[in-house]
């Protein structure tokens, strides 16, 4: 009982048949939907298998404040991945960034600000130089950041001087580590959190209903009203029961307010823009796009910016957390953020990937190494479980992929 | 210009829309076009024929702006051109079709029709706008495209070579070429492609079809140009030419003579 609204496919002589409409249904939501039933799974494994101890106020405050970096850079990952290139410098771009910071907060005893804005400005001249090399002189991503991975760990040492600057003290670290809390009251929990958080909730039902109606009006296959009602009402119920839990233990992180700004602000970049569609259009045929007049170039270079600003913000937040900076911080961040896009649905041939879906993939990676972490399964068994986790996710998507190409 | 099998007169006519004079193009060593003319006019099916590597598809690039020729003038309107990029080709009036369907599987057909020329709305895409004129150059065609939000990937090859035409309809343009626009489709859908391009002649468009398959170039064109070897080897009326004289002029077996 999942399609209502099949299109009138009487037109065509090639037309799929009703019937091969409700199994390409089926298996495209399958597809879209897989990661999400996928994470729900995962939540309810780990909130068993630690007595819910997972699911606590305390926990679910953490791993927001312990993740968010990584799905920073997931945002622009995914952006990175959608056209077809890689960035394996993130980590030390982070590194990186969080050091300028620390030289200039700790060292020089600058304001907090000064320290966050020339981190962002220094990862805007990183994305441009790698945006170059991969952009204008044609040398392919992978190497490109390879070597950006070992550059700019060493300008890291160089910074740094090879020792750990700490502590950067309060402001600084409230980036990472603030909550607003106590702004509207509330009886032993923040009124505020759940305010935002019901705003957020009728908003994205009211986008869902929008394109629930856009579909229909181009005949598009849609699921059926009282399936979406279900589908607005279980988000519905996870965001505000993780408000909730929020409002319980220390209020809204800051952290989360800017995640939550930048998961809207890109997936609007990439689904209603023009950059973003070029994007798209670069991954999945880079010869057509540029016979149709794309500036390829153009949007490769800026898709290295993007993903340059994005790592110093990760930066920015990192060393916040950490309260300091360190030669080795970041190191396998890179990694992380391709899992996260990867297990998040994106295609390693390009083409494929949501800014949502890698969010998830990232969420998925999170309440897996925290659970674990919970249980005291060590770093070794983590990083064994991690692994196969994303071969799984990649194998099951060549193998949808083989599956809808066979079934053409 | 006096080729014995020449359709179409200069002079009787208005200046034509498309007219490349002595053109021509080299690979390094390799002459892929000598000094070629061709003249299409709006209302006007020309098929360009020839065996492979005769040029056809280098002469398609030429016009589409992809290559610029060595040597030789490109005119519109009776006026000379620079034709450097796609998007001049564009901007000039000038959609093609390429042979490797310039196509975008994981866009749906709205944007690809719009692709590199996407309309906005207040900075972001005018989705709406894109949509609706996607449907009514669909409809312009009478082509077949289930919903015009079905990514490509979806389509058959035949619905796709249908989106990859009405593609050239959009910022109306006044030439279309199509190089192997029915390679690798099945009857029906040929039969449809030929549709498709009787109707951009109904629409007022010139439009160059290139093709080795006699029977598509024979059921739509007005003119056959033939190529071999890069160089012009012949002109005919499709309405009355046999298809000996044309096999022979593509094959070599007659020559086109002292040319003008």
């Amino acid at each position: 009982m999942t399609a209502v609204a099949t299109p009138q496919q009487t037109k065509g002589p090639q037309q799929p048949s009703p019937v091969a409409g409700l199994k390409e249904l089926v298996t495209r939501n399958m597809r879209t939907s897989g990661i999400y039933i996928a994470f729900v799974a995962i939540v309810a494994l780990f909130a068993v298998l630690t007595g819910g101890l997972s699911l606590s106020p305390r926990n679910v405050t953490s791993l927001v404040l312990q993740y968010s970096y990584i799905l920073i850079l997931a945002i622009g990952m995914v952006i990175v991945i959608v056209a077809g290139h890689i960035d394996l410098s993130v980590g030390s771009v982070v590194a990186l960034t969080g050091a300028i910071a620390a030289i200039l907060v700790i060292q020089d005893g600058r304001p907090w600000w000064v320290g966050a804005v020339a981190a962002l400005a220094v990862g805007l001249a990183i994305g441009a130089w790698q945006g170059f090399w991969v952009a204008y002189v044609g040398v392919p991503a992978f190497i490109v950041t390879l070597a950006g991975m070992l550059l700019f760990r060493g300008l890291t040492l160089i910074v740094l001087d090879n020792i750990s600057l700490s502590p950067f003290g309060q402001p600084y670290t409230n980036v990472a580590g603030g909550f607003l809390n106590g702004l509207l009251g509330g009886n032993g929990f923040d009124a505020f959190t759940l305010i935002i958080a019901a705003i957020a909730v009728v908003g994205y039902a009211y986008s869902q209903l929008r394109a629930r109606q856009g579909r229909i009006r181009y005949q598009q296959t849609v699921e059926a009203m009282p399936l979406f009602v279900v589908k607005i009402l279980a988000v519905a119920a996870v965001v505000m029961w993780f408000a909730w839990q929020l409002a319980h233990e220390r209020g809204l992180p800051i952290v989360l307010i800017i995640l939550a700004v930048l998961i809207i602000a890109y997936s609007v970049v990439t689904t209603r823009t023009v950059f973003g569609r070029h994007v798209y259009a670069i991954g999945g045929n880079l010869a057509a796009a540029q016979l149709s007049g794309v500036k390829v170039k153009r949007v490769n270079f800026w898709i290295f910016v993007n993903m340059g600003f994005l790592a110093a913000l990760a930066g920015v937040v990192f060393s916040s957390r950490s309260n300091g900076a360190q030669p080795a911080a970041g190191q396998m961040f890179e990694l992380d953020a391709i899992a996260a896009c990867f297990i998040g649905g994106a295609s390693v041939s390009g083409g494929i990937g949501r800014v949502g879906g890698a969010m998830v993939g990232g969420l998925i990676m999170a309440v897996m190494s925290n659970g674990m972490s919970l249980m005291g399964v060590n770093q070794s068994w983590q990083s064994v479980v991690k692994g196969l986790v994303l071969l799984l996710a990649v194998a099951y998507d060549i193998y949808n992929k083989r599956r809808a190409s066979a079934g053409r | 210009m006096s080729g014995d099998a020449q359709a179409r007169p200069a002079g009787q006519t208005p200046a034509p829309l498309l007219a490349l004079r002595q053109v021509s193009k080299s690979f390094g060593a390799v002459e892929a076009l000598v000094a070629v003319d061709l003249e299409v006019h709006a209302h006007e099916v020309v098929a360009l024929v020839g065996d492979n590597g005769a040029g056809k598809s280098t002469l398609a690039k030429v016009v589409a702006g992809v290559l610029t020729p060595d040597a030789g003038l490109v005119e519109l309107d009776g006026e000379t051109v620079q034709v450097p990029t796609p998007s001049a080709a564009h901007a000039l009036g000038i959609a093609t079709v390429f042979q490797d369907l310039a196509l975008c599987e994981n866009l749906d057909v709205t944007a690809n029709l719009f692709l590199g020329r996407e309309r906005m709305a207040g900075g972001l895409l005018a989705e709406g706008e894109m949509e609706t004129q996607t449907r009514a150059t669909l409809d312009a065609l009478n082509a077949r495209i289930p919903s015009v939000r079905t990514p490509l990937a979806q389509l058959s090859a035949g619905q796709r070579q249908s989106v990859a035409i009405a593609r050239t309809l959009i910022g109306s343009p006044r030439l279309v070429v199509l190089d192997e626009p029915t390679a690798a489709l099945s009857v029906v859908q040929t039969a449809e492609v030929l549709m498709h391009i009787e109707r951009l002649r109904d629409l007022g468009l010139g439009v160059v079809l290139i093709s080795h398959n006699m029977n598509d170039v024979r059921a739509v064109a007005d003119r056959i140009v033939v190529l071999r070897h890069g160089r012009n080897n012949g002109t005919f009326d499709a309405a009355s030419a046999s298809y000996e004289s044309i096999i022979a002029a593509i094959t070599g077996a007659s020559h086109a003579g002292a040319r003008g």
